[in-house]
């Protein structure tokens, strides 16, 4: 009897256990009996076979680790068939609700299965938090993520994306070394210019890396820079909505960004020239905002333009005249190339600068206009010469024409002589 | 005709020695300053390019450029020096002063090569071809040396005179070069070498002579002088 009520007692706990769970929500340990086992798997209809596993362990320790399988798999019981797909915007609404309106998810949206959906970055089972150094989305693990599908050249033709060459620039940039290289947290990767979850194209004015937002981008990590740029011809332009007004990325580069010392960097000294004669050197944009004209050919003639053409890093370039973030026009007191203030500012490499270096100008046009002087040099000698060469040609003519006469007259009379 | 016969094969002295060296001299400077200076003048020529890169840069160049200017100003001075003061030397630069006779001459040749008279003009040692040649390098050397000096040491310059004074020494250095090798490679090399009456080379410059007979026909009021004084 006693074995029997004993047995009973058993099948009353085992019932009042289970019947919960079989009846209503799983528990984890319920699904691990299943989905811990590491052969479980299940032929889809393509032939492809997909694995059922989920590692305990991981999803322990996981950011979701302390609650159940059913708070996401809502549908779940013991057993299942197939079950509808999760949806983290039942808890993540906002985050939901960005990612509607990027990119990603747009093309999600329209059925792009191969366009990242919540778990293409965060992953499934194992999430953790952003700051966790195992985490997918750390800081310092999210570059491999985005590149896995954007140096997908397959993936790039297929969505029409930037080049993959482009992206994939970005490992060897200075941003990319830092933090793959030195594991510089506070480097720059993908999220921190083109943000997270809304993540749109830099031509539509939401975008983070819209022109118009680039410098407050940049001046996140480089606030510094960002007042001086401001407070610059070219920030005050760009604040002014003068789309031409250079901003960051249009000197420094995006996914290119180098040292200032790396020669690939187009604001090193010896690129510097020609990235500012991008926009210096067009007529349009000389006209249309009134700047002086042929600064780069000007430059490229003088000394100094040849020398760093060679190589002589120590040469003056555009910037070590007229400033870097806080490029000022001429025109301002506190212009590096006011005329009252270039004494000081040749006197940076020239240490005996005196006022005579602001007697004449600095980028000298060959023009009657601008170099009257010059010019009428180079006319007068280029004349002279020309001159010359056509009166030594003449004379040499002479002198073979009139030898030449001279030798004819002699064999005649020879011939006469002997007739 | 007999008598040219026997003087073809005698020589006269038209360079001593010491002239000759000053002459090597000039000629070697004025090539490396040429090469040197006309590849930093074209420098987007591509052969400029590789010029300046063979001469080790930009600051390689300059070092070249300078020391040849500094031999040449050199060469420069102690024949200005020579010429002045020595017994060979004073009556030397007599001979190269420019005078009526010279205008003349020049007029007289182009009426004998026109065919309007018969008669050659009769040079002294040095005819309005020489002349022309010496005084033009003379001149030529020193704008070329003032400008050049002032651009070398152009802080220093600028305690004096302003920017725009060296941006014209920029200009005068460069095309006052160009001037000279004008007047060297076209009308000197000319004379020297394809002028039918020395084809193809007057050889004075390495021996320091020529023939009895060219000097004649050429230079007869030296030759005659020759004479005279029984050097010939």
């Amino acid at each position: 009897m006693g074995h029997s009520l004993l047995t009973a007692v058993l099948a009353a706990a085992v019932f009042f256990l289970a019947v919960p769970a079989g009846a209503g929500t799983p528990g984890v340990g319920e699904c691990m009996e299943c989905h811990g086992d590491k052969t479980i798997e299940k032929a889809l209809p393509n032939g492809k076979v997909l694995s059922l596993y989920v590692d305990p362990q991981a999803y322990r320790s996981s950011v979701h680790g302390g609650g159940s399988c059913t708070s996401c798999h809502v549908d779940a019981k013991a057993p299942h068939e197939k079950l509808k797909k999760v949806s983290c915007g039942k808890c993540h609404g906002d985050a939901e609700k960005s990612y509607a309106g990027s990119s990603h998810g747009k093309l999600r949206a329209k059925g792009g299965t191969d366009v990242p959906g919540c778990d293409g970055c965060h992953g499934r089972h194992d999430i953790r938090k952003a700051q966790d150094p195992s985490a997918r989305t750390f800081r310092l693990n999210i570059v491999a993520i985005c590149l896995g599908c954007h140096k997908d050249r397959v993936i790039e033709q297929k969505y029409n994306l930037p080049d993959q060459k482009v992206m994939a620039a970005y490992e060897k940039s200075v941003h990319g070394m830092a933090s793959k290289k030195s594991g510089l947290l506070g480097s720059a990767v993908c999220v921190d210019c083109h943000g997270n979850h809304e993540i749109l194209p830099g031509d539509q004015p939401r975008s983070a890396t819209h022109r118009q937002n680039i410098p407050t981008l940049c001046g996140k990590c480089h606030p510094g820079i960002l007042e001086q740029y401001e407070h610059s011809v070219h920030g005050k332009g760009m604040r002014a909505g003068i789309a031409e007004s250079p901003v960051c990325t249009d000197c420094h580069g995006e996914h290119t960004i180098a040292k200032i010392h790396d020669a690939s960097s187009s604001v090193n000294s010896r690129n510097l020239p020609k990235t500012c004669s991008g926009c210096h050197e067009k007529e349009g944009i000389s006209t249309r905002y009134a700047l002086p004209k042929k600064r780069f050919s000007s430059y490229m003639d003088s000394f100094h333009g040849i020398a760093v053409e060679y190589g002589m890093t120590k040469a003056a370039n555009c910037s070590s005249c007229h400033g870097v973030h806080d490029i000022l026009p001429s025109s301002d007191p506190a212009s590096m190339v006011n005329k009252a203030n270039l004494p000081k500012t040749c006197g940076k490499c020239h240490p005996n600068a005196g006022p005579n270096f602001a007697k004449g100008d600095v980028h000298v046009e060959i023009s009657p206009k601008k170099a009257m002087g010059v010019f009428a040099v180079r006319v007068f000698y280029t004349i002279f010469i020309a001159a010359l060469v056509i009166l030594f040609a003449l004379h040499v003519g002479l002198e073979l024409y009139g030898r030449w006469n001279r030798r004819k007259e002699k064999d005649s009379a020879g011939k006469e002589g002997r007739s | 005709m007999s008598s040219t016969v026997g003087t073809s094969s005698r020589k006269v002295i038209r360079l001593s020695l010491l002239f000759r060296m000053q002459h090597l001299a000039l000629t070697l400077l004025l090539t490396v300053l040429a090469i040197t200076g006309f590849a930093l003048m074209y420098h987007e020529n591509s052969l400029s390019q590789w010029i300046i890169r063979f001469e080790g840069g930009i600051v390689g160049r300059g070092i070249v450029h300078r020391i040849a200017a500094v031999l040449l100003m050199a060469n420069v001075i102690y024949h200005a020096f020579y010429m002045l003061f020595s017994r060979e030397g004073k009556p030397e630069l007599r001979q190269f002063f420019i005078g009526r006779q010279d205008i003349d001459d020049f007029f007289q040749s182009l009426r004998y090569n026109l065919g309007t008279t018969k008669e050659y003009p009769r040079f002294g040692k040095y005819g309005y071809k020489e002349k022309f040649q010496y005084w033009g390098a003379a001149v030529g050397i020193l704008l070329v040396s003032l400008t050049g000096i002032m651009l070398w040491g152009e802080e220093y310059s600028m305690i004096f005179f302003p920017k725009v004074v060296l941006d014209l020494a920029v200009i005068i250095h460069g095309y006052q070069g160009l001037l000279a090798f004008a007047i060297l490679f076209l009308w000197h090399l000319y004379n020297v070498h394809l002028h039918p009456s020395v084809f193809p080379m007057d050889p004075s410059w390495i021996t320091g002579k020529v023939s009895a007979e060219w000097m004649r026909a050429e230079h007869p009021l030296e030759y005659e002088k020759l004479k005279e004084e029984g050097l010939l």
